[in-house]
C-alpha cells in the first residue's frame, strides 16, 4: 500500500515513471507511473513535428490562451519516443524573442524607397507595391534571369511547392535554389548518380538492427542527439555492436567509439578506396549481389572546385567544364584502381592509425556484421563531397550491405525538411518535383500538364545555384531576389566578398522574410515579418522519408504572415500579359489578363478544398485569406507528381492523424526499406533486389580517386580552418540565440585549438586573437580545452554566433558537381590581437 | 514566453552513460540542485529535475549533457502548474 503522498511526489513519480519507460527501465515498485497521468486542463496539446534539425521528432505543444507555454517529446512518435533534446527542450520560447518582427520595413528615405534609405515601417500594402514594382522593372530591363528566389529546407512543403510554381511558371526563372545547397546537395546529387532516385534505402529502424555503425565526419552526439541515442542504446545493450567514427578532430562522439579515427582534413577520400581495395583483396565481395545488381563507372578526375571561372584553380582543371562526367567500366579495372590505396600508404597520406583504419574496413568486410554508416555535414561539405557520398556506396554494394534492416548507408539531414521540400519538392535550381529536372522536355511537359500551363512555359535551363546567385548579385545579373527562411549572409562562404556586396549593390532589390531581425534582414532592403512553426499550418519531410503534418496552433504577433501567404498573396500583383511572352499568350488566349494568382493556385485544382474541410478546433490563417483549404489543395496537386512513380503519398488528411509516415505509401502502406523485396511494394515477386530508380535497375559503383582540397595550409597561413556547430544552437542561432537559457550555456563562439600549438604561439586559454585567411578575419576567443580537442595544425570554429562572422574567413569553393560549398577546409593564420 | 513566477516545474529526463563513468554520474547529478536520481540501470539514469523555470531546467539539462561521460542526456516529460496548488500542505490520498 503507498502511504499518502504529497501532489508534488505524485507529479514527480509520474514524471519518473514516463521516462523509465520510455527508456526500457523498471522502477522501484514504490515509484510506479500513477495511472491516468496527472491532467492539466487548462492546456491544449497537439502533435507537431520539431522545427530545428532533420530528425524530425514528434513533440505535443501545449497551448494556453492563445501562447504555446509547453513542449515535450511525443510518446507515440516512433522516431524519438517521448525523448526530446536540449534544442527541442525549447522549442516554446523559439517564438517569443523580444525582438521579433512584426511590421513590413522598408528602406526610405523622404518617404520614399532608397536604397541608401533607413528600415521605416510600413504597411503591407505598401510593402508589396515596392516590391512588385522593383520586380516589374527588373523584369523589363533584365528579363527573368534576373529576377531570384534563395528559400530552405524550413521551408514547409506547401510553401516551397507554391515558391518553385511562382518562379518557375510566374516569373519562369530557375534561380530558385535552398540553402539545403549549403547542406545536403551533394549527398542528393550522389543518390541519383549512384541509384537514379534520391534519398535513403533505409529508416531510423536500422539503429536498432544493426551491428556496427559508422561515422564519417558526423558529430551525431551534438547534432542529431536523439538518433545518437537510439545508437547509444543498440552499442551499449549489446556487446558485440561496434562504433567507428572518423573526423579531423576529437568531439563528444568519440567517448562512444570503438574505432576513434582522426584523419587530414580531405583524405577521407582515401581511406574510403582503401575499404574497397581491403574488401576486394580480403577476398569478401558479395560476388552475387555485384553481379546483379550493380554496374560500374569511372568517373572524370581533376574536376576543379567550383570557384569563379578565372580563378588560377579552373583554369588548371581539365575537366571543370564537365565534372559530372562518367563512363563505363567493369569490375577488373576497378579492383585495379582502387589497387593503389594500400594501408601503409593511407596510413601515411591521412595521418591515421593504421590499426584502426584495418579495424574499420573489417567492420566493412566482414559478413556477418550488419553496418549502417551515417553522415552529414563532413562529406557533403566537401569538395568532392558528390564522390565521398558514391566512395561510401561502393562499400556498401560492393558488400550488398544495403536496403535491409541494418544495412544502411544513411545520409543525415540538418534541416526540418531538407528532404520534404528542398529536394522532393524540387526548390533546386535545376529541379521538379518527384525528381524530374529542368533540362528533360518529357519532364517540363509533365509538369505543365499537371499544372495546366501552356507548353514551353517552364525554362529550360538550370537557374543559378546558392554561391552563383550570390555571384551573379554582386555582378548586377540578379537584381530581384527574395529570400525565405534562411539567414544567408551569416551562411554563405566567403560573405565579405560575395554575399554581402551582392546585396548592397544600388542595381538590385533584396527582400528578407523572416521571423527576427539576421544579419541578412538588416542586409536587406525591404523586411516582412514573418509567422513560424506552428503559427501556420505545416508539413515537414525528415531524413528517413518521413512526411508529418501539423495544425496552426496559435496566431503569430503584429503583422506578422506565413510564407505561404506572403507568395500567393503577391502572385495577385503579377498579369500573365506582364510575366510572359506575347506569343505564348497568342497561342494559348484563355491565359490572358488572368494575374498569376488565379494562374497558379485559382487554378480549379490548389482551390478544390472548400473551408469546411478544415478541422474546425484549429485556426488556419491562409485558408481563410483566400477562401479554399489552401494547403489541402496544394499537397494533393503535388502529390499528383508522385503517386504511382515510387513517391506515393497517402490522402492528406491522413497526415493530421499520423505521426508522420514514410513513402512511398501503397495501399496506406509505409515503406521502411526501398529497393527490397518484401519491403518495397515497387519490387516485384522473384527480383529480389532492383535499384529501380535507374533504367537498368542497377546501382553504381564508381571509380574516382584521392583529389588535394582547393585551399592547403602553407608556411604563412598554417592552420586548417573547420567550422560546424555545437549541441546548444542550431544552425546561424537566429532563433536558439534568442532562448536565453541557451545562450547562457554557450554565449560566443570559440576558436577550439590544439593547446601545444597555443603554447607555442603564446596564446593561454580565452585570449582573444584574430582568425585570418586570404579573404577576411575575425576575432575570436582561444579554446584549448571544453568538448572538442583539436589534433596539431586545425583548429574548429562555430558558425552560430552573429558577432563573429566566421564565413568572411571561410572560401567559396564548392564541389564542381553539387556546387555545394566546402566550409570544412580552407587555411588560416591565427595572430594575436595587437 | 512570459513565465509565471509562482509557477513550478518538473521534469523528468533519461541520462545515457558510458558503463565505468555510472556511478561517478550519479553522483555528480544527485548533488545538482533541482536533481533527484530516480533508477539507475543498465547504464541509464533516470533523473526528476525541478525549478522555478523551464529555463531552469534546461540549463540543468544542459550542464547534465556536459559532464564527462555523459553519451546523452534527454528531457521526457514536463508538468507545470501554480505554487499553491502543489504546496506540502495540500496532500492528496493515492492508497
Amino acid at each position: 500500500m503507498i502511504g499518502e503522498l504529497t501532489r508534488r511526489d505524485l507529479i514527480k513519480a509520474h514524471a519518473a515513471g514516463i521516462a523509465a519507460a520510455t527508456a526500457g527501465i523498471a522502477l522501484p515498485a514504490a515509484a510506479q507511473p500513477v495511472p491516468g497521468g496527472v491532467e492539466s486542463l487548462e492546456i491544449k496539446w497537439s502533435k507537431a513535428p520539431c522545427r530545428f534539425c532533420g530528425t524530425g521528432c514528434g513533440v505535443m505543444v501545449g497551448v494556453k490562451e492563445g501562447q504555446v507555454v509547453a513542449t515535450h517529446g511525443d510518446m507515440q512518435a516512433e522516431v524519438n519516443r517521448g525523448l526530446n533534446c536540449i534544442k527541442g527542450y525549447f522549442l516554446s520560447k523559439i517564438m517569443y524573442g523580444e525582438d521579433r518582427l512584426k511590421t513590413p520595413l522598408l528602406r526610405k528615405r523622404n518617404g520614399k524607397y532608397a536604397k541608401d534609405g533607413e528600415f521605416e515601417p510600413v504597411s503591407w500594402d505598401e510593402a508589396f507595391d515596392v516590391m512588385a514594382e522593383q520586380c516589374k522593372k527588373v523584369l523589363k530591363e533584365k528579363g527573368p534571369t534576373a529576377v531570384g528566389m534563395f528559400g530552405s529546407g524550413q521551408w514547409t512543403i506547401f510553401e516551397g511547392y507554391a515558391a518553385t510554381k511562382l518562379m518557375r511558371a510566374g516569373f519562369r526563372s530557375n534561380n530558385l535554389d535552398p540553402n539545403a545547397r549549403h547542406c545536403m546537395a551533394s549527398a542528393a546529387y550522389a543518390f541519383m548518380r549512384t541509384f537514379g532516385m534520391d534519398e535513403p534505402m533505409g529508416c531510423y529502424d536500422d539503429f536498432e538492427n544493426a551491428d556496427a555503425f559508422v561515422l564519417w565526419g558526423s558529430n551525431m552526439a551534438e547534432m542529431h542527439p536523439i538518433l545518437w541515442t537510439r545508437l547509444a542504446d543498440r552499442r551499449l545493450g549489446h556487446q558485440h555492436v561496434k562504433v567507428a567514427v572518423l573526423s579531423t578532430f576529437t568531439h563528444r562522439s568519440m567517448d562512444l567509439a570503438d574505432i576513434p579515427v582522426i584523419f587530414t582534413p580531405g583524405t577521407d577520400l582515401a581511406i574510403l578506396n582503401y575499404i574497397a581495395n581491403h574488401i576486394i583483396t580480403s577476398g569478401k565481395v558479395n560476388e552475387e549481389f555485384v553481379k546483379n545488381h550493380t554496374t560500374f563507372m569511372k568517373g572524370v578526375t581533376n574536376i576543379g572546385y567550383g570557384l569563379r571561372p578565372e580563378d588560377p584553380l579552373e583554369l588548371k582543371a581539365a575537366n571543370a567544364a564537365n565534372p559530372a562526367n562518367m563512363e563505363p567500366t567493369d569490375f577488373e579495372s576497378f579492383k585495379k584502381f582502387v589497387s593503389d590505396y594500400t594501408l601503409k600508404k593511407v596510413a601515411d597520406l591521412t595521418g591515421a592509425d593504421p590499426g584502426f583504419l584495418q579495424q574499420l574496413a573489417e567492420l566493412y568486410a566482414d559478413p556477418n556484421r550488419k553496418v549502417m554508416s551515417l553522415w552529414t555535414m563532413g562529406f557533403n561539405q566537401h569538395v568532392r563531397g558528390v564522390w565521398a557520398n558514391q566512395m561510401l556506396y561502393n562499400l556498401h554494394l560492393l558488400t550488398g550491405k544495403i536496403s535491409e534492416p541494418g544495412n544502411s548507408p544513411f545520409s543525415l539531414t540538418g534541416q526540418p525538411s531538407a528532404c520534404g521540400t528542398a529536394r522532393e519538392v524540387g526548390t533546386f535550381a535545376h529541379r521538379l518535383p518527384a525528381d524530374m529536372t529542368v533540362t528533360n522536355p518529357e519532364h517540363r511537359h509533365h509538369a505543365e500538364e499537371i499544372w495546366k500551363l501552356p507548353e514551353g512555359l517552364i525554362p529550360d535551363k538550370p537557374g543559378y545555384h546558392a554561391v552563383q546567385q550570390d555571384r551573379m548579385l554582386k555582378d548586377g545579373k540578379l537584381s530581384f531576389y527574395w529570400v525565405q527562411v534562411n539567414n544567408n549572409v551569416q551562411a554563405a562562404p566567403n560573405t565579405k566578398n560575395e554575399t554581402y556586396q551582392g546585396y548592397r549593390n544600388p542595381d538590385n532589390f533584396i527582400v528578407v522574410s523572416d521571423a527576427y531581425p539576421t544579419i541578412t534582414a538588416m542586409s536587406a532592403d525591404l523586411i516582412l515579418p514573418a509567422a513560424m512553426w506552428v503559427e501556420k499550418e505545416g508539413a515537414y519531410g525528415n531524413a528517413e522519408r518521413r512526411t508529418h503534418v501539423w495544425h496552426q496552433l496559435v496566431q503569430a504577433p503584429g503583422e506578422a504572415r506565413s510564407d505561404l501567404w506572403q507568395l500567393v498573396e503577391f502572385s495577385k500583383r503579377f498579369t500573365t500579359d506582364e510575366v510572359w511572352p506575347a506569343e505564348m499568350l497568342d497561342k494559348h488566349p484563355d491565359y490572358r489578363g488572368k494575374t498569376l494568382f488565379e494562374v497558379l493556385f485559382k487554378n480549379g485544382q490548389v482551390d478544390q478544398f472548400p473551408l469546411s474541410e478544415i478541422d474546425q478546433s484549429y485556426p488556419n490563417n491562409e485558408a481563410y485569406a483566400f477562401g479554399f483549404y489552401l494547403q489541402k489543395g496544394l499537397f494533393e496537386e503535388y502529390a499528383s507528381f508522385g503517386r504511382g512513380h515510387g513517391h506515393d503519398l497517402a490522402p492528406y488528411d491522413r497526415y493530421h492523424q499520423e505521426r508522420g509516415l514514410r513513402w512511398p505509401v501503397v495501399n496506406g502502406q509505409e515503406t521502411k526499406w526501398r529497393y527490397r523485396e518484401g519491403y518495397d511494394p515497387y519490387v516485384k515477386a522473384g527480383e529480389g533486389v532492383k535499384f529501380y530508380g535507374r533504367p537498368d535497375g542497377r546501382a553504381v559503383i564508381l571509380a574516382v580517386p584521392y583529389e588535394p582540397p582547393a585551399e592547403t595550409p602553407d608556411d604563412e597561413y598554417d592552420f586548417w580552418l573547420v567550422t560546424g556547430r555545437v549541441l546548444e544552437h542550431w544552425h546561424s542561432g537566429s532563433m536558439t540565440m534568442r532562448v536565453p537559457e541557451l545562450y547562457k550555456a554557450f554565449p560566443g563562439a570559440r576558436c577550439f585549438m590544439n593547446a601545444d600549438d597555443a603554447r607555442k604561439r603564446g596564446f593561454n586559454q580565452g585570449m582573444e586573437v584574430r582568425i585570418v585567411s586570404r579573404r577576411g578575419e575575425i576575432r575570436s576567443r582561444v579554446e584549448t580545452r571544453g568538448r572538442n580537442r583539436m589534433p596539431p595544425g586545425v583548429i574548429f570554429v562555430p558558425w552560430f554566433d552573429a558577432s563573429q562572422l566566421i564565413n568572411k574567413v571561410t572560401l567559396d569553393a564548392t564541389d564542381p558537381i553539387s556546387k555545394q560549398t566546402d566550409y570544412k577546409k580552407c587555411a588560416v593564420k591565427i595572430l594575436p590581437v595587437a | 514566453m512570459s513565465e509565471d513566477a509562482n509557477r513550478h516545474y518538473i521534469s523528468s529526463a533519461v541520462i545515457i552513460v558510458i558503463p565505468q563513468a555510472e556511478e561517478r554520474v550519479v553522483r555528480d547529478v544527485a548533488a545538482m540542485p533541482g536533481v533527484e536520481v530516480h533508477a539507475i540501470q543498465d547504464g541509464k539514469i533516470v533523473v526528476v529535475i525541478e525549478g522555478t523555470s523551464s529555463g531552469q531546467l534546461g540549463a540543468v539539462l544542459s550542464a547534465i549533457s556536459a559532464i564527462e561521460g555523459v553519451v546523452a542526456a534527454n528531457m521526457v516529460f514536463e508538468h507545470s502548474e501554480k505554487e499553491e496548488a502543489m504546496s506540502d500542505d495540500r496532500r492528496i490520498d493515492a492508497a
